[in-house]
């Protein structure tokens, strides 16, 4: 359970006012003193929990909403462009756009398109390295023309060869622009530096986009891998009952049909180590910068996990309260924006690292800064209130976990395909709360090295200092990928 | 009315708001009960109470931006927007007297440092620098930073931001329900009492944005140069992030002059949406805020940009895929015309089988993307722009020709019947769909409140859009949308 002091009761306006107004004549108040003087009731409430249904073999979640006349339907697939090989790869990624924009088998693109509009339906398709998601809003008057339509660019696509010919120019548009913006330039280089060939390190080239990787039939073949149903998760939420909701779902799922065979785990990454630093010449006013290292933190039901997110909220994760940004901005005027990062993916190591951007002149002073930084996490324990800062921000904060019915059944389909308990968030805000400073100490000292960072800097080596950066370790120079 | 529509209506109808037959009237979102309260200083609170979960977004917008600056100062209300986050005579600092006694060495230091600069002394500059720089480090033993975060963040605050715009500095963030009064007392000290500490770090800070937003992002810079050429006259022609040679000269002493002219309670509007009691948050808002002194008067805005005579074109060189952005002279937001204006964008770019997404994205692929907007503002006369990202091998020429075709194929027929109901729909459900954010509400009837008078008049936006008639939409692209009245901005690379 969370924090006894800030279980989840609410009555409503009965904060209790403890100090004098504010502006009083010839006084200046100390407003400090008075909020800490503010008493606050606790929230008397209770966590709108999702129901969770079997509808011929597939899990549906739902959660009723009765507030606006909307509805929210949510599919996920198991399936995405990580389980799947690098010849493969257009096709996966392209297919959201094309189940969306490419037709289906009895209505074209356009009249998809007029339909849509006609009813003012809101969908959305997104894709992932093992999954891929699709989203239904419509309000409930329109539930079931929206239901059939929105199902059908899902079940039966038409893949429209213009629609996919037209993707494919966007897409190759896409690669050649991405020189012009200097922040997606690093993070590729530093995904390819990092991952090498593996899918998480991949991104669309013009060969991946050739035609004969994006044929109809390629979409088709991956279309029948992902969206069938044994990969399938719903969700629902808003303006409808379970009752009206079952017969409705079943014939989602009726529709789809069966999974051909399962598809096997992606591979498992294998992270460059031993560091090293590599500059991208551009001749850019300012210089990105992006540095990391893997770490075999997992995302578990553990202390280790939880003194790494909190270890990183007080290192960099945790806006103007953390410590990256204290430094390399409130200090020293170095950047607008700085942060650490911490991944802890449940399958293989993370990456721990931090990112910046700032003058080319700042910025081998704003490495030296942020690795300074990440040395004393490992070196002292962090203040009691640096952690209290974290921790609060969790708990006081956990009910904007519940602020809308899909936000909320999106959160538990993604513990359903990831197969984390129901109540994880819960378990999540209990586990931060165990956390001591030492175990933040600890959890820095085993697993950060400042000296194995791999650092890319995007930027005007003249400007840098080429002297300067070499200072930092032997600089490789990485030749920008050439769009062909 | 057509079966859509019919749809919609009963939808709303049924939305479980009590309705009068007068009421009935009233759009779902006319019908929400806001209670406006104006405190004896001028000062505008909104509160709309409503269920879910417990939380409340708070937004203030100070009716102040981009346009109540002038050259030497432009980049003023955006950096005082930074300044805000910096604390108070209590949050943030260990002994503000000292603190204020180092400003005094600082600022005069800076002073003659602008001196300095304008002598090309490169010396005394450098040693002026550092001086600021060591002073500022020695304030800085006195600063609790960032205090007013730390506060916020422990008390479970979300999205904490502000955000400058041309007419507007909007302060936004959200808290669980049961902390609301924390925000009274902290907003009412910020707004009263601030401290601009640390002040030439942070404008290092607002100079690495510059960068970030304009210097390295073309199109940053496209947008830029094009209101610089569109309007000669108007502060919608300077850059709300400022000019950096203004960023680099600007003092403390104007960012407080500036703060003291446009931050009375008179100039502001609150915004409080969430799972609060009204007569609550009234007592809180009349505790915390109603004994903060008016303001000086903003200035008007008088300057008016002379008609364009002439098409105006501008290019910028930049190591960068080209890019395109068109502009029109259009009256104000506020004009009777604004409907047809905004329903011109939407029959030309609003959706894939608008006009010129057909034709430029699907049919003849010379673009990946066609955006048409109006902005940078809304209270004065403004621009009606498209944007377009020309495909590789097309050419500009090629496109801008066939974003001119359309618009003189609009103008000749006029818009179909069809295309505006299909905006009327999406408006129509965009009206619902906004009820799902408090925070997106709390902006929605604060900038209603601040610009229009009124914050019900957000939501009779779509019974003006119902009343355009396709005459209207052709009428207005035939006199606003013409050769004459132009401003083209091209990005290409050099040598291309």
């Amino acid at each position: 359970m969370v924090r006894s002091t800030y279980l989840f009761g609410f009555t409503l306006g009965a904060a209790v006012l403890a100090w004098a107004p504010l502006v009083v004549s010839g006084q200046t108040p100390n407003v400090r003193e008075a909020i800490e003087a503010l008493v606050y009731d606790p929230l008397e409430w209770s966590p709108p929990a999702p129901e969770r249904h079997e509808v011929s073999g597939v899990t549906a979640l739902l959660l009723e909403d009765r507030t606006l006349p909307l509805v929210t339907v949510l599919a996920s697939f198991r399936g995405g462009y990580g389980l799947f090989g690098r010849d493969q790869y257009a096709a996966t990624m392209g297919l959201p756009a094309l189940l969306r924009y490419g037709g289906t088998a009895t209505a074209s693109p356009d009249s998809v398109e007029l339909l849509l509009e006609f009813y003012a339906m809101q969908t959305s398709f997104q894709s992932g390295g093992v999954s891929m998601g699709s989203t239904l809003n419509t309000l409930t008057g329109q539930l079931d023309e929206s239901l059939g339509l929105w199902w059908e660019l899902i079940s039966d696509p038409g893949f429209d060869e213009d629609q996919i010919e037209i993707w494919r120019g966007r897409e190759l548009e896409r690669v050649l622009r991405r020189a012009d913006d200097p922040g997606g330039l690093a993070y590729s280089a530093f995904n390819r530096l990092l991952y090498g060939d593996h899918s998480i390190g991949w991104e669309l080239d013009a060969e991946d986009l050739a035609p004969d990787r994006t044929t109809p039939e390629q979409f088709r073949q991956i279309h029948a891998r992902i969206f069938c149903r044994e990969n399938l998760t719903l969700g629902v939420a808003g303006d409808i009952a379970w009752d009206d909701a079952r017969p409705r779902l079943e014939r989602l799922v009726r529709a789809l049909a069966p999974c051909p065979e399962a598809l096997t785990a992606s591979a498992i990454p294998e992270i460059r180590r031993g560091g090293g630093v590599y500059l991208m010449e551009r001749d850019l006013e300012q210089a990105v910068i992006i540095m990391a290292h893997p770490t075999s933190v997992r995302l578990a039901d553990e202390t280790q996990f939880f003194a790494a997110t909190m270890g990183n909220a007080i290192l960099g994760g945790g806006g103007f309260s953390s410590r990256i940004l204290q430094r390399v901005r409130s200090d020293e005027g170095y950047a607008y924006s700085a942060s650490s990062l911490w991944t802890t993916p449940r399958r293989y190591d993370g990456l721990i690292g931090a990112i910046t951007r700032t003058s080319p002149e700042n910025a081998v002073p704003a490495i030296d800064v942020i690795l300074g930084t990440m040395d004393q996490m490992r070196t002292s324990t962090p203040s009691a209130g640096e952690l209290k800062t974290a921790v609060d921000r969790i708990v006081n904060g956990y009910v904007f976990n519940f602020q809308a019915p899909e936000q909320i059944v999106q959160r538990m389909m993604l513990y359903v395909s990831g197969e984390l308990p129901d109540d994880w968030l819960e378990r999540y805000a209990e586990g931060v709360q165990e956390v001591t400073t030492d175990d933040i100490r600890q959890v820095f000292a085993d697993h950060l090295r400042p000296e194995e960072m791999t650092i890319l800097v995007v930027g005007d080596p003249d400007r840098i200092g080429r002297d300067a950066l070499a200072r930092l370790g032997p600089v490789t120079v990485l030749e920008p990928q050439t769009p062909n | 009315m057509n079966h859509a529509a019919v749809v919609l209506a009963t939808a709303i109808a049924g939305a479980g708001v009590g309705a009068t037959p007068l009421l009935a009237q009233q759009s779902m979102g006319e019908r929400l009960p806001v209670r406006e309260v104006v405190l004896e200083n001028g000062m505008t609170v909104l509160v709309l109470p409503r269920e879910g979960a417990p939380t409340v977004s708070f937004v203030v917008r100070f009716g102040v931006g981009g346009v109540h600056e002038h050259l030497g100062t432009t980049g003023i209300a955006h950096l005082l927007e930074h300044m805000l986050f910096k604390g108070t005579n209590s949050i943030g600092t260990r002994d503000v007297a000292a603190e204020r006694r180092l400003f005094v060495q600082m600022d005069a230091t800076h002073d003659t440092l602008l001196l300095a600069r304008a002598a090309a002394d490169a010396s005394r500059v450098s040693a002026l620098e550092a001086r600021i720089e060591m002073l500022e480090d020695s304030a800085r033993a006195f600063v609790l930073p960032n205090e007013l975060d730390r506060i916020l963040t422990e008390a479970g605050a979300r999205g904490m931001n502000a955000t400058t715009s041309s007419e507007a500095t909007t302060y936004f963030v959200e808290l669980p329900a049961n902390r609301a009064e924390l925000w009274f007392a902290l907003e009412s000290d910020r707004m009263s009492r601030p401290v601009f500490r640390e002040f030439y770090t942070e404008r290092n800070v607002v100079i690495e944005e510059r960068r970030m937003r304009v210097e390295t992002e073309p199109g940053g810079l496209l947008y830029e140069a094009h209101l610089a050429s569109a309007f000669t006259m108007h502060p919608y022609g300077v850059p709300v992030v400022g000019y950096m040679s203004d960023l680099q000269t600007l003092s403390r002493r104007d960012v407080e002059a500036y703060y003291r002219r446009f931050y009375g309670p008179d100039n502001a509007v609150v915004a409080v949406v969430g799972d609060v009691d009204p007569d609550q948050v009234e007592g809180w808002a009349r505790q915390y805020f109603a004994d903060i002194p008016r303001g000086e008067a903003p200035p008007p805005v008088l300057a008016v940009e002379p008609p364009q005579r002439g098409e105006r074109r501008v290019t910028v060189e930049w190591d960068a895929e080209p890019r395109l952005r068109i502009g029109w002279h259009v009256p104000s937001g506020l004009d009777d015309d604004a409907a047809a204006i905004a329903m011109l964008g939407s029959v030309l770019t609003g959706g894939r089988t608008s006009r010129l997404h057909r034709r430029l994205v699907m049919d003849e692929q010379l673009v990946t993307g066609v955006y048409a907007s109006t902005g940078p503002g809304t209270l004065f006369p403004q621009l009606f722009q498209i944007d377009a990202i020309p495909r590789s091998g097309r050419s500009i020429e090629l496109v801008e020709a066939a974003i001119y075709e359309e618009i003189e194929r609009l103008v000749a027929t006029g818009p179909e019947e069809r295309e505006l109901e299909q905006v009327r729909n999406q408006v129509e459900a965009g009206n619902v769909r906004r009820m799902t954010s408090n925070l997106g509400l709390a902006f929605q009837i604060a900038d209603s409140q601040s610009l229009l008078g009124d914050w019900r008049e957000t939501f009779r936006w779509s019974e003006l859009l119902d009343s355009v008639a396709a005459e209207d939409v052709r009428r207005i692209a035939a006199r606003y949308l013409v050769e004459s009245n132009r401003t083209v901005a091209v990005l290409r690379r050099p040598g291309s």
